[in-house]
């Protein structure tokens, strides 16, 4: 009994100096000086929380689709946004709320893009194993920030750069991999729509509501998805768009990019590499100067983190 | 058995057979190794050793392998 | 899914606690019920193969004993003279059931694995000789560990047929045998002798089993985290531009794919043998520092072990001692002399076992060549051997100097390195030419130019290296004897646990995952 007690004691008290160690951790490495102020899960969680606050321009909020498709740092360079990209594998809907609703608070973007074809993925259809993905990131940051030892370490070194306060890709994920589609795919043309679960519209119907009350201009997109496009979805969101008086950029159809899908995308049309992201990029910094409700901050002596994020950003292109 | 020992010291002389007992578990005789000293066997005491008796147990040590030639000479 | 993943380890988890919670009796059915959802989990409908095959040899086995329990009963009656031929009548009657079985067995793994290699050697032949007949070539999955389950199976069946064990009436017992869940991916290929006692006997899990377990388990992620899978990137990028790169980066990369297949092979091991330990079941280990290796055989006697032990047993002594071999030998032991003799013996023996290992390992031209450049290192070895030790007397060296020792390490180890290329490059002629650029294009200058390229950055060298120094000080310690393990748990309990959180939180912060990095698929999996 009284060895059954020692071994209690000892496993909850291995357990409490574990997680002490990891969420010490956690804190170090976890970028941003918002951690204190969020607290680590959530800082953990939510990427754009380790922004300084008020300092993003419009946000892009999706799955992975998205964080292949929408590089930040692309259009500052060129047009001095600041973008971040608010994104999950697999986000759902609910999710996406979320999202907006975090950023909303800490930064009060002005545009909102959405990721449309987030609206068709049904909670149902959604793998135990991303469930448990999600879940398991949330509670254990550590697990998404582990690699910034390296930035770190830097710091140790004293090379003069502090680069862990400093998100590079704000969201993005680099990819260079090409990976062409080699079957074309046929495409119907018909005026039916695909249907959108209900659980994403009652969530939606929350995103617009909130964008409303806070002033932010909510866009649908759709990025270019060579693989998923098809009329019923086009059809869907198009419906959508018109019931709530919301702008729909579709870059699908008719492929007004000119994505070369034999070069541009990483996985046989599912995902852009970086050459189609560039392309993807630019014309969002197009689209935003025309609205003319942002500023370039290039020169701005609040931004120029930025710039130096850019520099890395530059570097680390292959 | 001292026939057996002048085989042995000839295949592998690193080893005193007197007092290793560990021959195959010790690594001391490789399986090529163990393959001549069956057919060295065979040949000086006209006996037949089957696939079945090859194992360690049978040639740990030299007094092993001893015991199980008289065995096999008592089966024939 | 891989042994090394957070997938398994919970997995793991869970059929640790419905085991630990469910009385003794019952516990080895729930092995077999989560060694069976296992399987299923990772190969579906193709459970059926697995579960065909354990029929087969449980009834067989039986059959066996059957035949074995008549032939006592017929001895006891029988006078001295005849008991040879009725032993010779029974052993015939039991080897028509053994041949069937392992034909049945062999039949599968032949159909699932080197049907399409087969065939497309026909389809070669019939193009030279003009006949117009082309087998098609079938894609199809393989039960996942159809080659190591199949080996045990025929292990079970030939050690029944030899006595070496009895059959077991235990159904759930041979089923569970074959099926191990931690072990029936990849390996150790166990035998039925070693295992059987303790895979049955539902032993508790205590706190010792539990916290040796994990320990090991733990070991294993961090050689394949931190090492095998920060390397994946370099072979990665070396295998498939080896055209445009120095003689010296090429064989940087069949060291890095050598270390990282040893890492994440024997990691998985680790994970193997830890799973089990938890269940208070001993797995034989499959690895014994195989890099101090002296030479090729001592290198296979400590690389993979259980395979090699098993091509032994059951390939190397019955072909070395079957009836037209011996005759061969015979032969030349009365015309030349003993040595040549038992070489040859020896020669033709190696060449089934190095033709069946390289087959094994796949169905390719690579894989082969794999098998029979180890069966030249192997002869040559053994023929040049008295040769060498002429030399070295002559020349006085010593052999049992630290120097020629190390200098023996290092020449095993770069013949292996070497080797290794066959194994991993996509076919043959890609193996030769990589090979071919190592020793006329060196060019050591280059290989600065090209280190940068790898994919990795220096950082990731960095944990690298004092990663395997690590490793490497372990192996040390395990060469001289020294069970670390147990030094370790005697160790005040501030250093001990010091020891464990600096494991883990080395792997998980220096472990290479997520975005940047691509980790190893299990490598023995597809074997």
């Amino acid at each position: 009994m009284k060895d059954k007690l020692i071994i209690v004691v000892k496993s909850i008290l291995f357990a409490l100096i574990f997680a002490l160690i990891y969420y010490g951790l956690s804190y170090l490495l976890i970028p941003g000086n918002n951690t204190k102020k969020y607290g680590i899960i959530k800082t953990g969680e939510f990427e754009i929380l380790q922004e300084e606050e008020n300092t993003i321009d419009a946000i892009f909020i999706g799955d992975s689709v998205v964080y292949s498709a929408i590089s930040p740092m692309e259009i500052w360079n060129e047009f001095g946004y600041t973008i971040f990209d608010c994104v999950g594998m697999s986000q759902l809907t609910p999710i996406s709320y979320e999202m907006l609703y975090e950023s909303i608070e800490s930064q009060h973007p002005k545009v909102a893009f959405f990721e449309a074809d987030v609206l068709f993925r049904d909670e149902k259809n959604i793998p135990i194993d991303r469930y448990f993905d999600q879940t398991f990131k949330k509670f254990f940051p550590l697990s998404t920030y582990h690699n910034n030892w390296k930035e770190k370490t830097l710091k140790f070194l004293n090379t003069g750069d502090d680069f862990t306060e400093l998100n590079v890709y704000k969201g993005y994920k680099y990819i260079h991999k090409i990976k062409g589609v080699t079957e074309q795919k046929e495409l119907k043309e018909t005026k039916k729509a695909m249907r959108i679960p209900k659980a994403n519209l009652d969530a939606f119907q929350k995103m617009v509501d909130l964008s409303e009350e806070k002033n932010v201009k909510l866009v649908l997109i759709t990025n270019p998805n060579y693989y998923n496009f098809t009329y019923e979805r086009y059809n869907a969101i198009s419906k959508l768009a018109k019931k709530y008086g919301l702008e729909y950029i579709d870059l699908n159809k008719d492929n007004p990019l000119k994505i070369d899908w034999t070069k541009e995308t990483k996985d046989r049309g599912v995902h852009l590499n970086y050459w189609g992201a560039k392309k993807v990029s630019k014309f969002i910094g197009e689209y935003l100067k025309k609205t003319g409700l942002l500023e370039d901050h290039r020169n701005d002596e609040k931004y120029q983190s930025w710039n130096e994020a850019y520099r890395i950003y530059k570097n680390n292109l292959k | 058995m001292e026939k057996l020992i002048e085989i042995l010291e000839e295949l592998q002389p690193e080893v005193d057979y007197e007092t290793c007992e560990d021959l195959v578990d010790g690594r001391y005789l490789d399986s090529l190794t163990i393959l001549s000293l069956i057919s060295e066997i065979e040949s000086e005491f006209g006996v037949q050793v089957p696939t079945v008796e090859i194992i360690p147990a049978n040639f740990n040590s030299a007094k092993k392998i001893w015991e199980l030639i008289e065995r096999l000479q008592e089966d024939i | 899914m891989s042994y090394l993943s957070v997938e398994y380890l919970l997995l793991f988890l869970a059929v640790v606690i419905v085991y630990n919670f469910t009385p003794k009796k019952l516990k080895p059915i729930v092995l077999l019920l989560a060694s069976y959802a296992f399987f299923f989990y990772i190969s579906g409908k193709l459970v059926f193969y697995l579960l065909l095959s354990s029929i087969s040899i449980y009834g067989a086995g039986l059959i066996m004993k059957k035949i074995d329990e008549k032939r006592d009963k017929k001895l006891e009656k029988t006078s001295k003279e005849e008991r040879k031929t009725v032993k010779e009548k029974y052993k015939r009657r039991k080897k028509i059931v053994l041949v069937f079985t392992i034909l049945f067995n062999v039949a599968f793994l032949f159909f699932f694995k080197y049907l399409n290699f087969f065939k497309k050697i026909s389809n070669k032949i019939f193009n030279i000789f003009n006949i117009n007949h082309r087998f098609s070539i079938l894609k199809y999955a393989a039960p996942i560990g159809i080659s190591f389950y199949t080996l045990q199976a025929l292990s079970y069946v030939i050690d029944v047929y030899n006595e070496k064990i009895e059959a077991d009436k235990n159904i759930f017992k041979v089923f569970l045998y074959l099926s191990f869940f931690p072990t029936i991916m990849e390996g150790p290929i166990t035998r039925y002798g070693q295992v059987s006692d303790s895979i049955y006997n539902g032993s508790k899990v205590t706190y010792h089993n539990f916290c040796f377990g994990f320990q090991r388990i733990l070991w294993g992620f961090f050689k394949k985290f931190l090492i095998a899978d920060r390397l994946n990137a370099v072979v990665k990028v070396i295998f498939k531009g080896y055209m445009h790169m120095s003689g010296a980066s090429v064989a940087l990369g069949a060291i890095a794919y050598t270390i990282m297949l040893y890492m994440e092979f024997s990691g998985t091991m680790d994970v193997v043998i830890g799973s089990a330990e938890v269940f208070d079941i001993k797995i034989p280990e499959n690895f014994r520092q195989p890099f101090f290796a002296k030479n090729i055989t001592d290198f296979w006697s400590r690389w993979h072990i259980s395979l090699g032990t098993w091509l032994k047993d059951y390939i190397f002594y019955p072909v070395s001692l079957s009836k037209p071999v011996k005759k061969l030998t015979t032969f030349l032991r009365k015309h030349i002399n003993n040595r040549v003799s038992s070489l040859v013996m020896g020669a033709i023996a190696l060449f089934a076992v190095w033709s069946l290992n390289g087959l094994w390992h796949g169905a390719g031209y690579n894989f082969l060549a794999f098998g029979y450049y180890h069966f030249v290192l192997i002869l040559l070895g053994n023929i040049f051997e008295p040769t060498i030790v002429k030399v070295c007397e002559k020349l006085k060296i010593n052999r049992k100097s630290t120097i020629y020792k190390g200098f023996q390490i290092v020449k095993t180890s770069l013949l292996v390195f070497l080797g290794e290329i066959f194994f991993r490059a996509i076919n043959l002629t890609t193996a030769l030419r990589m090979i071919k650029r190592i020793f006329l294009h060196f060019d050591i200058t280059s290989i600065g130019s090209e280190i940068p390229n790898l994919g990795l950055d220096v950082k990731d060298f960095i944990v690298i290296v004092v990663a395997l120094i690590v490793v490497l000080v372990v192996s040390v310690l395990k060469e001289h004897n020294k069970n670390i393990r147990e030094d370790v748990s005697k160790k005040h309990i501030v250093l001990r646990w010091a020891i464990y959180y600096a494991l883990i939180f080395g792997i998980l912060i220096f472990g290479a995952y997520g975005p940047g990095y691509e980790p190893v698929d299990p490598i023995y999996a597809d074997f």
